[in-house]
This record gives C-alpha cells, sequence and structure tokens, in this order.
C-alpha cells in the first residue's frame, strides 16, 4: 500500500504541477495584458501596478514568476474578477460547492440506477432485455443534454406541474451558507420553516441531477453490464454452480461485489465527464455552480474568473480522480500492483 | 471476509433507512402555514444599478427600488392622476408660482434594519437634505456615486430651483427662479425620493458614504434585507409603515433576464408575477394566471446623431424617415401589440396633433429625398441597438436587422452594434460613437413636458443620453413657454408647433408606442401597473 | 435456380467482406449505416439542394409554424425562425456544419492521432513514461471542459471550436493507438518480421497497421459522436458558431428565447441533432458487434 500510496502522490504532483503550469500559461495566452490577466486590477495605478509588478515578479524571468504565482495561489489568492470585481477566491467559495452537490447527487443517482441495471443486462444476456436496455441506453448516450434539459423543464415543471424549473431553492427561504451544501446548511440553520426548505432544495436537484446523471448513466450501464459478464464466465462462479448455489445466491455473494470492484476503478473517469455535463445542465437550470459562471465569464471575457475557474474545477475533477483511485485499491489489493497507464 | 460483508450490508441498510426518514420527516410537519403564502416573488428583466433611483434613468432600476423603498413629497393617485398627498400632507403655492411651501406629516417612520436604527421620524432634515444633495455641488454627498443625476439634470432642476429653506420642523420651502407649471409633477416622479440626513450623517462618520445608495433606507413599504447581483433582491415589509398595514412578508424579485426562463417560471408557479412576457396565448390560456396590459406613455424610436455627417443634414434624415416600414416591425418586434408612433406623443396624450403630416412608408419618396440630399448612391451607416429589453422596444437587434434590411432598399448599408452591456452602451452614446440608435422612452407621469422636455431640448442634448444631441433655439422656447403657464389651450398650441419642428426636422425616427404588461397568478391582487413610472407592490395581496 | 459451383474451391472472403456480411445482418444497423450516408451526402450538398437560401429573411413570414399547423404554409415546411428565415433549409444546412464539421474533424485528429501515438509506441523509458502520464493528465479532462478551455483561450468562432475539438480528439486516437500498437508488438507474428530484419517502422507500416485499422475506426466512431455534441453545445453555450450560421446547436440557443411562441425552433435543431448522434452510434456499435463476431468465428 505504501508504495502505491507513493507511487499515486508521484502522480498527484506531476499533474499538479502540469496543471498550474498550464493555467500560468493561460495568463499568457489570453489576449490582453498577462498581469492584467492574472490579477483582474483592470483600472491599477501606475503605482498599484509597480506593487502589482513587485508582488508577481513580473520583471525576473519566467520560474520566478511561477514561483510567485504559486505562493499567491497557496495563500488563496487568485485576484479579482474583470467583471464583477469581487475576489475570485470568495466566488470560487461561494460556487464551487453548489456544483459538487450537482455532480454528487447525479453520480449517486447515475450509480444507484445504472448498475443494477447493467447486470441485469448481463444476466440476460442476448435475450430481449439486453437489447432492449442496450438499445436505450444507446438512446439516453446520444440525446444532447442542454436539448433534454429543455425537454425536462417543459415536460416536469409546465405541463405536469410537479418539478421547479429553475434555481437551487425558492427565494422565499433565507437559508445561511455554512457549509456550502445546500442541505447541510438547512439542516444546521435556526429557520421555523427548515422541513419545507429541505423538501423544497430536494425538489429543485431532482430535475437538474438527472439530466445530468442520463448519459453517466448509460455508461454505467454498460460498464456494469461488461464487468458481470466477465464475472459470471469466470471459473468460481462454475464452480460455485456446482456447488449447488441458487441463482441469487450466486449473484448476490459473489458476482456483485467483483463486478461492482470492476464498476468502481472507472467511477474517476466518469466524473469528471459527468461535471462537464454539470456545467452545461447549470446553465440551463439557472444552477448557481461554478460551471455557469465560468461560462458566462468566457462569454464576457473576464481572463481571472476563467483562470480561476478552470483551475478550481480541474483541481476538483483531478482530486476526485485521485480519492476513487485510492478507493478502489483499498478495495481491490489487486491493483495496487498493476501499472499505471494500463 | 464474512464480517467485512456484514458490515458493508449494513452500512447500505443504515443509508437507505436515514435517506427515507429524511425524505419522510417533512411531511410531518404540515401545521406550519408556507412560508410562500406571505411572500411575493416578482421575476425581473434586469439588475438594478443602484438603489437609489436620484442617481439613475433606468427602467429596471426605477421599478425595483422607488415605489418600494422610498416616498416622495407628492404622489399620483385617482384615475385623472392628479398630483396628491403623500409625505407631504398639504402645499401651498404662491400666486406668481414661485414659492411652494410643503407641510410634513408628523408619523413617517424609517426602516430599521441591521445596518440602521432611526431614532426619529421624519422632519424637513431629510427633505432637504434629499433634495440639496442634487443642487448643491459641494454637498458632502453630490459625489458619491458618480455625482450624476439624469432625471434632474434634463428638467434642469438646478437652474429652476433657487433654494430650498427649512421654515419649521415639519414645513419645507422651495424657491423657483421661475414659474414652472411642471415642477409639482416632477417632484411627484420616481426619481424625487426622500432619503434619510441622520443616516447620511452615521455613514459619514463610518467613513463609508457610497454606502447610501447600495444599502438603502427610506420610508417606502419594503426595507431592504438582501441582494445578490444578478440573482435576486430580498425586500422585507416595513411594519411600522405610515400610510398602512403590508399584506405579505417579503417581496422578491427574481432575476432573470431571459423571456423564455420568466414565462417558464410563471407557468411552473414559482413567480406570482412577471415583467414583459411576450406569449399572451399561454398566459390566457391558463385559469390560473391572468395578463394585466395597460397604455403606456412611451415611445420607441430610431434617433440620429445630428452631428454626425450625413446625418447633419435633414433630408437625409427625412429620406430615411420614409424607408422605414413601421407596420412590419410592429407585427415582428411587438407581435402586433403595440400602434404606429407617428410623432413622440401617444395618441392618447392631450398634447397630440393629427393635423401634423406623417411620414408614411413610401420607398419612392425615401430614394428621392436621398437624391435631393445628395447621397443617390446611398452610404454606409452605423445603428446602434440597445442590448436589453424595454417595453418600448423589445428586440432592438431584430428591429436594426429589418431597418438594416429597409435601407438596404434605398442604396444605404447598415452595420449593426448591440453586444454591450447596458451602462456602457449608455456612456458610449453619450460619448456620441454612433450615427443613429435605437432608444426610446417612458414618460414618468403624464405631463406631456416629460416627453418634450426629456427627448429633445437642448439640455437632454448636452447631457446626452438620447442620443440625438439636437438642440434647435425655437423648440426649447416654445415649450419652455408651454411650461409657464396652465392654460391647456395654449399649452396645446405650442406643444403642436413644437411636434411640426420635429416633423420637418426629424432629429428621430419615433416608430412605436407599446403597451406594457405584466403576467400574474390569480391569487395576486392589488394594481401593480401604471401608464407611466415604475411598479409599486405596495398595495400587493396575496390570497 | 441455384448457382453452379464450377470451381471446387471453398470461397473465403477478404476480413472486410466478412466484416461487411457480419455488419450487414441487423436491420437496424443498416438502416443506420445509410442514414449516416444519407447525412454525408446532405452535408456536401447542402447548400446546392435546400429549397431557399439558409441565410435569406423572408421579412414578411416570419415565426411561422411548420406546414401541418393551420397556420403554416406549405412553402415553408418546417416552419420559419423569428428572422423569418426556412426552418427546413437551416437545418439541411446545418448538416454541413454540425455533421459535416464533426466528420472532418475526427479524420484529422485521428490521422494525426495515429502518427504521434504509433509513434510514441515506439520510445520507451523515461519518454515513454512522461507521455503517459501527460496523456492521463489530458484525458482524465473531459473533451467538453478542454474544448472550452481552448475556446476561452483562442476566442469564440467556429474555426476557433473545430480547432479546439480537434486538438482535444487528438489524445484519444494517440491512447488507442498506443495501446493497441504496444499490444501488437508482443505479438508473435510482429516477433517473426523482427527476426527478418524489418525496421520498426517498417513493421508498423505493414504488419501491425492493418490489424489495428479497425480499432481505429470503432475509435473514430466514437469521436465523431463526441463532436457532433461538443459543436453542438458549443454552439449552444454561444461559444461556437455565431448565430447566423445555421449550426445545429446556435439554432436551438437561438430558439429558446421565443420558445413559447414558436417551440418548433427548438425542437427541429435538437431532434436533428439527435439523428445524427443515433447514427453514427448505431452505425458504431454495428462495427463493434460486426468486429467481435468476427473474431470469434
Amino acid at each position: 500500500m505504501l508504495i502505491f500510496t507513493l507511487r499515486r502522490l508521484n502522480l498527484f504532483i506531476f499533474t499538479f504541477i502540469v496543471l498550474t503550469a498550464l493555467s500560468f500559461s493561460l495568463s499568457f495566452l489570453f489576449p490582453g495584458d498577462a498581469l492584467t490577466n492574472l490579477t483582474g486590477q483592470v483600472n491599477a495605478t501606475l503605482e498599484q501596478r509597480a506593487l502589482l509588478i513587485e508582488e508577481y515578479q513580473y520583471n525576473s524571468n519566467i520560474f520566478k514568476q511561477y514561483w510567485a504565482y504559486l505562493t499567491h495561489l497557496f495563500n488563496g489568492e487568485l485576484g479579482v474578477s474583470i467583471s464583477s470585481h469581487l475576489p475570485i477566491s470568495s466566488e470560487v467559495i461561494n460556487l464551487l460547492p453548489a456544483t459538487i452537490e450537482l455532480s454528487v447527487v447525479a453520480l449517486f443517482i447515475a450509480m444507484v440506477i445504472g448498475i443494477p441495471i447493467g447486470f441485469i443486462a448481463a444476466v440476460n444476456h442476448e435475450k430481449t432485455i439486453d437489447n432492449s436496455i442496450l438499445f436505450i441506453s444507446m438512446l439516453g448516450y446520444s440525446i444532447p443534454i442542454f436539448w433534454l434539459g429543455l425537454l425536462a423543464v417543459f415536460v416536469f415543471s409546465i405541463q405536469l406541474g410537479w418539478l421547479p424549473s429553475a434555481g437551487r431553492l425558492s427565494l422565499v427561504y433565507e437559508i445561511k451558507p455554512v457549509t456550502g451544501i445546500q442541505f447541510f446548511d438547512i439542516l444546521l440553520s435556526k429557520s421555523e420553516y427548515k422541513w419545507q426548505a429541505f423538501q423544497d432544495a430536494t425538489l429543485h436537484i431532482i430535475m437538474p441531477a438527472c439530466v445530468v446523471a442520463l448519459a453517466p448513466m448509460t455508461i454505467f450501464i454498460r460498464l456494469a453490464r461488461t464487468a458481470m459478464m466477465e464475472v459470471l464466465d469466470s471459473s468460481y462462479i462454475t464452480a460455485a454452480k456446482a456447488k449447488g448455489l441458487t441463482f441469487w445466491q450466486i449473484i448476490y455473494r459473489h458476482a456483485v461485489r467483483n463486478a461492482l470492484i470492476n464498476v468502481i476503478r472507472h467511477i474517476g473517469l466518469q466524473f469528471a465527464n459527468l461535471v462537464t455535463l454539470a456545467m452545461v445542465t447549470e446553465v440551463i437550470f439557472s444552477w448557481p455552480g461554478i460551471g455557469r459562471w465560468l461560462i458566462e465569464s468566457i462569454s464576457q471575457g473576464d481572463y481571472t474568473a476563467i483562470h480561476g475557474g478552470l483551475l478550481a474545477l480541474s483541481s476538483f475533477i483531478f482530486i476526485v480522480h485521485i480519492l476513487t483511485d485510492f478507493i478502489y485499491a483499498a478495495l481491490n489489493p489487486l491493483a495496487r500492483e498493476r501499472k499505471h497507464g494500463a | 471476509m464474512k464480517a467485512k460483508y456484514m458490515s458493508l450490508n449494513t452500512i447500505k441498510y443504515l443509508l437507505i433507512t436515514a435517506f427515507i426518514s429524511l425524505l419522510t420527516l417533512g411531511c410531518s410537519n404540515e401545521n406550519t402555514t408556507s412560508l410562500s403564502t406571505k411572500s411575493v416573488i416578482y421575476c425581473s428583466e434586469g439588475s438594478p444599478e443602484s438603489f437609489n433611483p436620484q442617481t439613475v434613468i433606468s427602467g429596471v432600476t426605477v421599478d425595483a427600488t422607488s415605489h418600494q423603498l422610498y416616498n416622495r413629497l407628492i404622489t399620483y393617485s385617482g384615475d385623472n392622476n392628479e398630483v396628491s398627498p403623500s409625505l407631504a400632507k398639504s402645499w401651498h403655492i404662491t400666486r406668481d408660482g414661485k414659492k411652494i411651501t410643503f407641510y410634513l406629516r408628523k408619523d413617517v417612520e424609517f426602516h430599521h434594519t441591521s445596518y440602521f436604527t432611526p431614532s426619529r421620524k421624519l422632519n424637513a432634515d431629510d427633505v432637504i437634505f434629499s433634495f440639496n444633495r442634487v443642487l448643491n455641488n459641494e454637498h458632502e454627498y453630490h459625489d458619491i456615486s458618480g455625482g450624476l443625476y439624469p432625471f434632474f439634470q434634463s428638467i434642469q432642476f438646478n437652474s429652476l430651483v433657487k433654494n430650498i429653506e427649512k421654515i419649521n420642523e415639519y414645513t419645507v420651502r422651495f424657491t423657483l427662479n421661475r414659474a414652472d407649471s411642471s415642477f409639482l409633477a416632477n417632484l411627484a416622479t420616481d426619481f424625487s425620493v426622500i432619503l434619510s440626513e441622520e443616516y447620511a450623517q452615521h455613514l459619514s462618520k463610518l467613513n463609508s458614504q457610497q454606502q447610501i445608495d447600495r444599502l438603502p433606507i427610506g420610508t417606502g413599504p419594503f426595507k431592504y434585507k438582501e441582494y445578490r447581483p444578478g440573482s435576486f433582491i430580498r425586500y422585507l415589509a416595513h411594519e411600522n409603515y405610515w400610510q398602512r398595514k403590508i399584506n405579505i412578508e417579503q417581496l422578491i424579485f427574481d432575476i432573470t433576464p431571459s423571456n423564455t426562463g420568466r414565462l417558464t417560471k410563471l407557468l411552473a408557479k414559482e413567480c406570482d408575477v412577471v415583467a414583459y412576457p411576450i406569449a399572451h396565448k399561454k398566459i390566457i390560456e391558463r385559469p390560473d394566471l391572468s395578463l394585466n396590459a395597460i397604455t403606456s406613455y412611451n415611445v420607441g424610436y430610431l434617433g440620429f446623431n445630428t452631428t454626425k455627417p450625413p446625418f447633419n443634414n435633414k433630408l437625409v434624415r427625412k429620406a430615411i424617415s420614409y424607408a422605414i416600414n413601421k407596420e412590419a416591425i410592429i407585427d415582428a418586434i411587438y407581435f402586433g401589440k403595440a400602434e404606429i408612433a407617428h410623432s413622440i406623443i401617444p395618441s392618447t396624450s392631450w398634447a397630440y396633433d393629427p393635423t401634423i403630416p406623417k411620414h408614411e412608408y413610401s420607398l419612392s419618396k425615401a430614394i428621392n429625398t436621398l437624391n435631393q440630399a445628395g447621397y443617390p448612391n446611398g452610404f454606409i451607416m452605423n445603428i446602434w441597438a440597445m442590448p436589453i429589453q424595454k417595453a418600448y422596444n423589445p428586440d432592438a437587434l431584430t428591429m436594426a436587422k429589418l431597418i438594416k434590411s429597409d435601407l438596404m432598399k434605398i442604396g444605404i448599408t447598415v452595420n449593426i452594434f448591440h453586444n454591450y452591456e447596458w451602462s456602457t452602451f449608455l456612456k458610449l452614446i453619450a460619448d456620441g460613437e454612433h450615427h443613429a440608435v435605437l432608444l426610446g422612452w417612458a414618460a414618468n407621469h403624464p405631463d406631456p413636458d416629460d416627453f418634450f422636455t426629456h427627448l429633445l431640448s437642448c439640455s437632454a442634448a448636452t447631457q446626452g443620453n438620447r442620443g440625438t444631441f439636437w438642440c434647435n433655439k425655437q423648440y426649447d422656447s416654445l415649450i419652455s413657454q408651454s411650461l409657464q403657464t396652465t392654460n391647456l389651450n395654449k399649452r396645446k398650441k405650442y406643444y403642436a408647433s413644437a411636434l411640426k419642428i420635429i416633423e420637418e426636422e426629424v432629429p428621430l425616427v419615433p416608430i412605436a408606442h407599446s403597451k406594457r404588461f405584466q403576467g400574474r397568478s390569480q391569487n395576486i391582487s392589488g394594481q401593480l401597473l401604471k401608464p407611466f413610472g415604475g411598479l409599486n407592490f405596495e398595495e400587493v395581496n396575496k390570497n | 435456380m441455384a448457382r453452379e459451383n464450377i470451381y471446387q474451391e471453398e470461397e473465403f472472403p477478404s476480413p472486410l467482406k466478412q466484416l461487411w456480411y457480419n455488419f450487414k445482418e441487423k436491420p437496424m444497423i443498416m438502416l443506420a449505416f445509410g442514414a449516416f450516408i444519407a447525412l454525408i451526402v446532405l452535408a456536401v450538398f447542402a447548400p446546392i439542394i435546400t429549397p431557399f437560401s439558409s441565410s435569406q429573411s423572408h421579412l414578411d413570414s416570419i415565426l411561422l409554424p411548420p406546414a401541418w399547423n393551420n397556420n403554416g404554409d406549405v412553402s415553408f415546411l418546417l416552419g420559419t425562425d423569428k428572422l423569418g428565415r426556412d426552418m427546413l433549409s437551416m437545418l439541411m444546412h446545418g448538416a454541413t456544419f454540425t455533421f459535416g464539421l464533426s466528420f472532418i474533424i475526427v479524420i484529422i485528429s485521428a490521422i494525426i492521432g495515429v502518427l504521434i501515438g504509433s509513434l510514441s509506441a515506439l520510445t520507451s523509458g523515461f519518454k515513454s513514461s512522461f507521455l503517459n502520464h501527460f496523456l492521463d493528465v489530458i484525458l482524465s479532462i473531459p473533451s467538453l471542459l478542454l474544448a472550452i478551455v481552448i475556446v476561452a483561450v483562442l476566442g469564440t468562432g467556429l474555426s476557433n471550436t473545430v480547432l479546439a475539438i480537434i486538438i482535444v480528439l487528438i489524445p484519444q486516437f494517440i491512447h488507442v493507438t498506443r495501446n493497441e500498437v504496444k499490444k501488437e508488438f508482443t505479438k508473435d507474428y510482429v516477433l517473426a518480421s523482427k527476426l527478418d530484419g524489418a525496421s520498426s517502422l517498417r513493421i508498423l507500416r505493414y504488419s501491425i497497421f492493418p490489424n489495428i485499422i479497425e480499432k481505429i475506426i470503432t475509435q473514430s466512431t466514437l469521436a465523431q459522436s463526441a463532436a457532433i455534441l461538443d459543436i453542438a453545445a458549443l454552439g449552444f453555450l454561444g461559444l461556437g458558431a455565431p448565430t447566423y450560421i445555421p449550426e445545429w446547436g446556435a439554432m436551438l440557443s437561438n430558439g429558446i428565447d421565443l420558445f413559447y411562441i414558436a417551440p418548433w425552433t427548438v425542437y427541429f435543431p435538437g431532434l436533428a441533432i439527435l439523428f445524427a448522434v443515433i447514427s453514427t452510434n448505431l452505425v458504431g456499435e454495428g462495427l463493434r458487434h460486426a468486429l467481435k463476431q468476427r473474431k470469434e468465428h
């Protein structure tokens, strides 16, 4: 386990360097003055500018600049937004939890629904259920997510009136943001309308999370199906059958656990995909997350915000990726030996 | 192995039970009345620029703040929209029309908020502070938030008012430099709000004077609680409001710039009232929703930058006026719900003159006039289309495109400029960057002077917001003469002559007078829309 | 009447022919394949065969509903948008952008990716490990996000979108090629060629390449459906095609604001995207299935 951890740490540091180097170079790649792009101080006076040049080491070579950039990063300074003049770090702290909330709930839905369906498909391999599940999952994979979101709003909010069409919580409720995760904040708040707010928040998250979850769900169906089919083909299952275990006993006691392990290793990659889908969904449902903010910043040309948002988002994705790798390695001792990249 | 397996199972069960119990727990509390029955959510179309209407002219800001947070000395009421008492319970005007004395109410309380607690009720000091801030360039608060008071500048308030004096604790006297029959009307507009002088002193001590326009204190039916730019404004009811008891606890402005987004929220019952709905059929179809309409005193126009050639040539302007197909624009942009504007004044106003020649759509006339002007081969020009929606122009970009194709037919090529944020757009127009601009004007009060002065007077030209930079001495003298008398017939004659000048000089092409619409749930009652000025939620009630 | 088998030899169809026979088996897949070909034809010939020009505004027929509606007009079969442009023409022309461009993107990134991938498969040691790490980092960033980043740097617009998606898809091809080539390198027939004295490049070109090409084609169909969705998503977000180009995603985003008055401006582009992606995916599915069947037999 130790060697595995060290290797992972190595990868983490490497990726961190690559990510920060790329985002550092963004300030040069964006149009306009590089220092302004980095700090967001558009109307800096001459003295302020001199101060900034000193702080970010713009008079020295590129390595010193990079080092200064890293120091600022670790102090939590990401500059100021060009359009809203608010510090980027505070915007990120406000908005990132919303995206995390949406992504985690969507991941949960995708896994809880997708994996069992995949197993069912595998068990009924080559029969009609299998083929229809495959077909429907291909449909789900092909539908453009923004169109799906619009249709969902039209059907569920307007025609049926079951679910709200936008936002994270009805504006009538005032919940003080403590953790950033709405559900925890509601439970922690002292408002007398706590439970109504909780229900309201649940209603608000259902549609966006389902829309985000659809495409990853179909991938989980596929992954679970393949994993389960592989497991069912293996020799220990045949041995179990020979032992005389019933079908359901085999499935529950042996097949599911081992197939599940195989699926879990893909969560990291799928999560990255899911967060991207969440970005687009945030725009459609006006979900106050970092994805929507990032896209708005791109349209407005707010380079400091783009840079901060990208760094935050990719770090988040990457940390989750590493975490899931760890969890997978913890669950499956075999994975620890496996060479990286295979 | 077995122990691990068991713990995984138990974890699963625990999670499932926890989740289900969380969801169902909410169902047990049915006794508390829902917070939403005591709150009204209004879906608005934009974010306010400030919380003090003195400093702005945009309808979005006025709608959000003026009648909600503040009161005025006098206000409009009744079917004839007459000037009636508000913070001033009565007033007296001297015979020469130059001295006006207001007697204030004694029971008006300011807002109590988390950031300020007033120690006294409203008195003359507050009134004097509110107006001296605008009048006196040396005033401590004059330059806070930019020092611009566009409405007051356009009515030449500073040159009209000689001074304001405090007669006693509850009496204020205005002395004017000349008689002006629209003075009272202007004092009753959304912009002439009364601020708290005590709050101003409090902020001065803390050296944070800009907060006066950002964390507002007023006497109005609602007080400020929270604002997230681009997202929402939360107001709470003012418990000690002097005029009446407010029926609701919270008023929330849900800022939704997208048309479809606003209507969706109305249809999904996430908003109780909605601004500028466009799909009227959808609202009419639903029995639980209703559509309100009111004919507004407004005009959408194409203004020419009369300082830039070839637009300093009135024949060029006239030619373009003949070339624009206004019918098609009414159909496409206003979806038929507006009337063609032949002058800046709507036909419902008493100042409208039907005898003035109209510039009917005629390509042949347009080409002839353009030839006369000396541009037989046309030219290239730009049109700036306003980036936000207004009742007088819900889609300036498409209108610009329609005009572009109209002008193509007489040989003029048009480039359209559109992608600016609203305040940047206004600034560039004021700098005179454009050849022509699609703008408009919505009246603040029913007196026609509101149109004549604000759109085309010389002082409006120097201010720059109207886009024409047109200054005609004859026109100016006509409209100021009209202000000096209260005789309706005389005023009509003056305005008719002014309209004739506009028709001949064509500083702008009036395009349409629109109706203002609002969508709301059936259970919302109270008159919210007025033909002029901003929204007023004072009387709103949710059943 | 049965054909006379004059020659006694057994006929073994070539691998490609085998693939085709397996592919042909499922009617659904053939349908999708037909649709795929139809879309390619549409993408190429659209500017010629559309009933009206897709950019022509008919200002007297703004926001007409589709022809089957009472207020519709048969000459505008699928209705018009808010500037009076014919929906049908725009949809057909959109095939050129959303579908046609995706096709070209995939071809370009496949060529570049395979080249780099196969060359890098020949390296080993530190260079190889570094490339591995680097690729992993890039691959862990989802394609749409990466495309958005590149567009943020280069600026919005259709050509930048195309460039961005090409750049984004290349790592996928590198990864697949690398893995496949490395796998093939361990096989016996390659060893035989090596013993014969063939250089690595020669082995690559003549021995390995024909064996991995099918894997690459499968990857291409996956990449193409991703490319279509990415082009449309970027167009929808306003970061891709400008509004006067009838790209399906941009058309959809244009239609949203008037959704309640003219829902057809939203439904049809979405259906078009769905149709294109389904056809591509089905063709890909069919290929994968046929490949597997061919392997098993």
